[in-house]
């Protein structure tokens, strides 16, 4: 149980052997045969990785990898640090979890949407992810949690606990105070295996700005059918990454046995399967289009009867717009001057919403070219953070 | 390599099913001649996976309809999202064809047989709790997840599944 052993033993060890095995049908792609033989081999029974790449896509993939090809009946633990990213689960909404507007202006953060279920998270570089892939028998919501829990209270955070929604808390020292969340979970479920993976804050320096980003300014006016996340208050655990990592694969080593964790760096690019996910994971179809259907309503409607904010003074008060956007694609749509009157635009659009640059040109397409059209625009504009500001 | 093997047994299973019912249309007599159906008797009734999906056939073995179990709806908890297939698509058994989320979870709902989904339950995507109310209702307002075309190959993966009474010992364990 010494978890700085674990850590300094990160080898290629059995890189070696496979390349050689490997080299006599492709010699040219040695390195990449660590990785994938490694993952694959049958005798492997217990694996641990460690990323070295913070690309939050890259990430994605190898994790899906693992899940897909590591033998049934092993045990694989997979720690990542992403760059700055939003990432939102399986069956979420990017314009109603996610200020788009103020995400471009940040031009650093990229928009990710993983396979997994659940809510809307920040990464960074101060926020460690792990994640365990096991047997769907043996499969169990809290059990590595509590792993990382165990690894948190040997690093000194004595008042980390998992709570009822899986998640890993900091229980407040006062009764009054609520605890704060450092550590949320997620998981993802197929015929034979099972990954649990989750995030844990260590020393992200966003912790103040993050719900900004995770604020939409569209969700007023969006019904959606899928998945909401629920909102908490969040804490940074306070231990640096290679101490949150080095903890963490002792007690995982603790449960499951194994050798020291292999490094995988962003050369696993040669595994063609590990690319191929990389890149739909980066599509703009995976992360928008890939949205549950939803409809955007200005106004109070029977399906959807929330009061709505005020509309901008230079919009007037009766105008309306409403569209229902099915894998991100607005069919039909609806633009009029006032309730119950002739509509300027009642159509079918056939458009991906997020392909839509600039408003004024659906808005205009109603064929009223005034100042209303143009002020709705920028409110659209604003809504689904495309155009920055405006005239 | 293996595909080209899964295009081809289709082929050879209908060219001998066909044979076997211009023979002797009764399920006693194909069974004589094709091993495949020897179990033939059983094929209407609602049969089970291991991965708790079940399966039920219609009287002439084309067409049939899948869901998710009693059992796997209580255990996934509130299902807040069905993902559907999109039709028509041709799975093998076991191959995913959607998913359904439940306590931040997305699990695979695995086509128990061979078959191409024809339909899809579009209630599941409007009202997914009603996964949770009747999972094995195939009713218009049931939680059922889509209708099938199967040929032989489809009624042959059905031997390997479990029947009610198999199952719930199987899930009683």
């Amino acid at each position: 149980m010494s978890p700085s052993r674990g850590f300094s033993l990160i080898v290629g060890a059995t890189r070696h052997r496979s390349a050689i095995k490997l080299g006599i049908r492709r010699p040219g792609v040695r390195c990449l045969s660590g990785f994938a033989e490694t993952a694959t081999n049958p005798a492997n029974k217990t694996q641990v990785y460690l990323s070295r790449s913070t690309d939050p896509y890259l990430n994605l993939s190898i994790e899906h990898f693992l899940l897909q090809k590591t033998p049934a009946d092993s045990t694989v633990l997979f720690l990542y640090t992403n760059r700055p990213c939003i990432v939102i689960g399986r069956n979420q909404n990017p314009w109603l979890e996610v200020n788009l507007g103020l995400l471009n202006q940040a031009a650093d953060i990229a928009l990710v949407r993983r396979r997994s279920g659940g809510g809307t998270v920040f990464h960074d570089e101060g926020n460690v992810n792990y994640s365990v892939i096991c047997a769907t028998d043996v499969f169990n919501r809290d059990k590595h949690a509590e792993m990382v829990v165990r690894a948190l209270q040997k690093l000194g955070v004595d008042r980390a606990k998992v709570n009822c929604r899986h998640d890993i808390v900091l229980q407040p020292a006062g009764d009054h105070e609520k605890p704060l969340k450092i550590s949320g979970s997620a998981y993802k479920l197929t015929r034979m295996r099972s990954l649990h993976h989750g995030t844990c804050l260590l020393s992200s320096p966003n912790i103040g700005t993050i719900s900004n980003y995770l604020r939409s300014p569209a969700k007023p006016y969006i019904k959606a059918r899928g998945v909401d996340s629920v909102s908490s208050p969040i804490a940074n655990a306070n231990v640096s990454n290679e101490k949150f990592e080095r903890a963490v694969m002792s007690e995982f080593k603790a449960m499951y046995g194994g050798d020291a964790a292999t490094e995988v760096h962003e050369d696993v690019r040669l595994v063609p399967e590990v690319v191929k996910g990389e890149s739909e994971l980066r599509s703009l179809d995976w992360v928008y289009s890939q949205t549950p259907q939803f409809t955007f309503s200005s106004c109070p409607t029977e399906e959807d009867s929330r009061p709505r904010p005020q509309l901008p003074v230079d919009i007037p008060s009766k105008s309306h717009i409403s569209f229902t956007a099915r894998n991100g694609n607005i069919g039909h749509i609806e633009i009029g001057a006032a309730e119950g009157s002739r509509a300027w635009a009642n159509t079918n659009l056939d458009q991906q919403l997020h392909a839509i640059e600039d408003w004024s040109q659906v808005v205009g397409m109603a064929g009223r070219s005034t100042a209303e059209s143009s002020a709705i625009s920028q409110w659209l504009n604003n809504l689904f953070g495309k155009v920055k500001g405006g005239p | 390599m293996a595909s080209i093997v899964r295009t081809l047994r289709p082929v050879a299973f209908r060219l001998s099913a066909r044979s076997s019912q211009a023979a002797a249309p009764s399920w006693r007599g194909a069974s004589a001649s094709v091993r495949a159906f020897s179990v033939s008797r059983a094929v209407q009734e609602k049969k089970y996976t291991k991965d708790h999906e079940w399966v039920e056939l219609s009287d002439d073995k084309k067409t049939g309809t899948i869901g998710i179990s009693e059992y796997a709806a209580h255990a996934l908890g509130d299902v807040v999202y069905v993902e559907l297939p999109t039709i028509p698509m041709e799975v093998a058994a076991g191959d995913s064809i959607g998913a359904v989320e439940s306590v931040k979870s997305a699990s695979d709902i695995n086509s128990p047989i061979s078959c191409t989904i024809t339909a899809v339950n579009d209630l599941l995507e409007e009202k997914p709790g009603s996964i949770n109310k009747g999972p094995e209702d195939e009713s218009s307002a049931g939680g059922w997840v889509a209708k099938i075309e199967v040929n032989d190959v489809g009624v042959k993966d059905l031997e390997g599944l479990m029947s009610a009474a198999e199952y719930r010992e199987f899930t009683e364990e």
